[in-house]
């Protein structure tokens, strides 16, 4: 543990113990959340095609009044990045509360 | 010129003459209260200017014309763009922030240890600015060319050279920027019209950016016009390459990556980003609707034209569908305020950035350590008109349509700085030799299809021009992983630092 060269050490798959382990889980699970619901969707637009330009169950579904993909990925897919944001902010701001040698906010 | 136009051209100048006033009127007020960008104004103000920032003419003219022409296709831009700010915030707004580097080419000297790495992030920087810059002159080319009924050719010269002298008259009078004015005019001008034209045409109008689905109903029912079927353009490769290109780029593009030393401390920084990206979402929840607007109005009239013409006028599709839906002169002369005022402020913020990575970056920190504040600055000066003539000879002849020609520089970042940012934040091993060698190895891999695509096919569908950090990227970190372990680690000064100020700060 003493040993300096791994104290000089930052590596994403093998955070410090503390607040980078925190930091880290809270950033991979945004980070799922925003490949799944993004790339992953698209997959599964693919998979369900039924025609050469995609038609299939998910295009032929509304949702007021838009083809249900078309919703999804134009309309819901950039507020779920907005949703994602936020959430990083409230658990990244609590995180760094719990962590804080202050309570006053000043240590950012 | 027709009357038709006098009154947009009117208000164009007027837009822009306000904008020149207001931020007199702020420096003489203010003066000495700005820091790096201006007083702080909050969090919501911060995400305004963030947005403000953002905002081009890709955005306001470039993204309706490709979905105009590419329907579903053209979301990966709507979402590539916005989703690229969630890896910005997850993975770099607070360490960048915590390293206390303001540009790109000073990040990356000063983590690697290295001047060559420097000099080589600093000339893509710079690519970056000229490439970005072409695609703002060919809206600012069409709209001219509209506004004064001009061709194409006399439009882009016209006005590059009234945007040059924008930016050089508001250099000289010390205007300050008001981002939240910029943005406020943004999005009234992009949504009032819209407003305009969904009640025009019998849509829900009160919230036209989710009243539209039936409009895509009514395309497929009258006319058989698929405007969503998901892969009638491209495929799914194509779709998610782009995509990705995008939020890479964005998340390493120098100018968006310095914004974050705005706002005083990294809680506002990180909440100042959800509300820019709020607000970039509200133009781009927009953008579809007019290009709908466009294909109903077109079917409607019998007057489609044929796809050469379409891709002709695609990139000021939003200001033709204003025109086609029939609004008052008026209300298209605030669309193209709008438009004019995003493309205008784009190219003033890159030209500067640019032409200051120049002479700081390369002239003062590589050539003439001992340069005079006046040379640095009178040879900053020189660059913006010498950058100037480059974007525009190139935009003489575009290669592209604006959000493609933009897309060519997101993928020029997503391959070069977004890896050496990735890596210089998360991995401390990361050493000057593998940023260098990935930074070349990732603009090969921008430009391989214009360079290899004709001998080699493969290579054009495995990195296309707009999309190539799919693989790119990956590749580029691999690159530099490979290369860092058989060469030796960084000075531990940088990796210490690394480790308790950027990471080690709570602990």
């Amino acid at each position: 543990m003493n040993d300096p060269q791994k104290l000089c050490d930052v590596n994403f798959f093998r955070p410090r113990k503390g607040y980078m382990t925190g930091e880290v889980a809270i950033i991979a699970a945004v980070l799922v959340g925003w490949a799944v619901a993004n790339f992953g969707f698209q997959g599964v637009l693919a998979l369900l095609a039924q025609s050469p330009d995609g038609e299939g169950i998910l295009t032929r579904l509304t949702f007021l009044s838009f083809p249900w993909h078309f919703w999804f990925t134009g309309q819901f897919l950039p507020l779920w990045f907005i949703i994602l944001c936020v959430l990083f902010n409230i658990y990244i701001d609590r995180h760094t509360e719990q962590h804080s040698r202050r309570r006053d906010r000043s240590h950012d | 010129m027709t009357d038709a136009n006098l009154v947009p051209l009117l208000i164009v100048t007027a837009a822009l003459a306000t904008f020149i006033i207001t931020g007199l009127r702020a420096r003489a007020r203010e003066a000495g209260d700005y820091g790096f960008g201006g007083r702080y104004i909050g969090r919501i103000g911060g995400g305004a200017a963030i947005a403000s920032n953002w905002m081009s003419a890709a955005s306001f003219l470039g993204m309706g014309g490709l979905l105009y022409l590419q329907g579903y296709y053209a979301l990966a831009y709507v979402i590539g763009w916005t989703g690229g700010y969630v890896l910005l915030l997850v993975l770099m707004a607070g360490q960048i922030r915590r390293f206390g580097k303001y540009t790109a080419p000073d990040f990356v000297g000063d983590r690697y240890a290295s001047p060559g790495a420097r000099l080589i992030s600093a000339a893509i920087s710079i690519t970056i600015s000229v490439i970005y810059c072409t695609a703002q002159f060919k809206g600012i080319g069409m709209l001219f060319g509209w506004l004064f009924a001009t061709d194409y050719r006399t439009g882009v010269i016209l006005g590059a050279t009234v945007a040059v002298g924008y930016v050089i008259l508001s250099g000289m009078l010390g205007v300050a920027r008001n981002q939240q004015l910029q943005y406020t005019l943004l999005i009234v001008s992009f949504i009032l019209p819209l407003m305009a034209l969904a009640h025009k045409l019998g849509y829900f109008w009160v919230l036209p950016q989710f009243g539209y689905g039936v409009a895509i109903q009514d395309l497929k029912r009258e006319f058989g016009i698929n405007f969503a079927a998901p892969f009638a353009s491209a495929g799914l490769f194509q779709w998610v390459a782009l995509c990705f290109t995008l939020m890479v780029g964005t998340a390493g593009l120098p100018h968006v990556l310095s914004r974050f030393y705005v706002v005083p401390n990294i809680r506002d920084a990180r909440w100042s980003l959800v509300w820019g990206l709020f607000f970039i979402a509200l133009i781009y929840w927009s953008a579809p609707a007019y290009a709908v607007f466009a294909r109903l109005l077109e079917a409607r009239s019998g007057m489609a034209p044929p796809p050469v013409a379409a891709g002709k006028m695609a990139d000021i599709i939003v200001i033709k569908t204003a025109v086609m839906g029939g609004l008052p002169s008026w209300m298209i002369g605030i669309l193209a305020a709008g438009a004019m005022s995003a493309a205008f402020f784009t190219v003033a913020g890159l030209l500067i950035t640019g032409a200051a990575s120049l002479s700081h970056d390369i002239y003062y920190r590589l050539i003439n350590p001992r340069a005079s504040e006046g040379s640095k600055m009178a040879l900053a000066k020189g660059a913006v008109v010498v950058l100037a003539a480059i974007v525009l000879a190139i935009a003489l002849n575009p290669p592209g349509l604006i959000a493609e020609i933009t897309a060519v520089a997101f993928a020029l970042a997503g391959n070069t700085i977004f890896p050496a940012f990735l890596l210089g934040i998360w991995w401390s091993r990361a050493n000057r030799h593998g940023v260098i060698a990935g930074m070349l190895t990732g603009v090969l891999i921008t430009f391989s299809t214009p360079l290899f695509g004709g001998l080699v096919p493969a290579v054009a569908k495995v990195f296309p021009l707009t999309s190539s950090a799919l693989i790119g990227a990956p590749l580029v970190i691999g690159v530099m992983i490979v290369v860092s372990l058989l060469t030796p680690p960084p000075p531990e000064a940088v990796r210490r630092f690394l480790a308790e100020q950027v990471h080690g700060h709570m602990d």
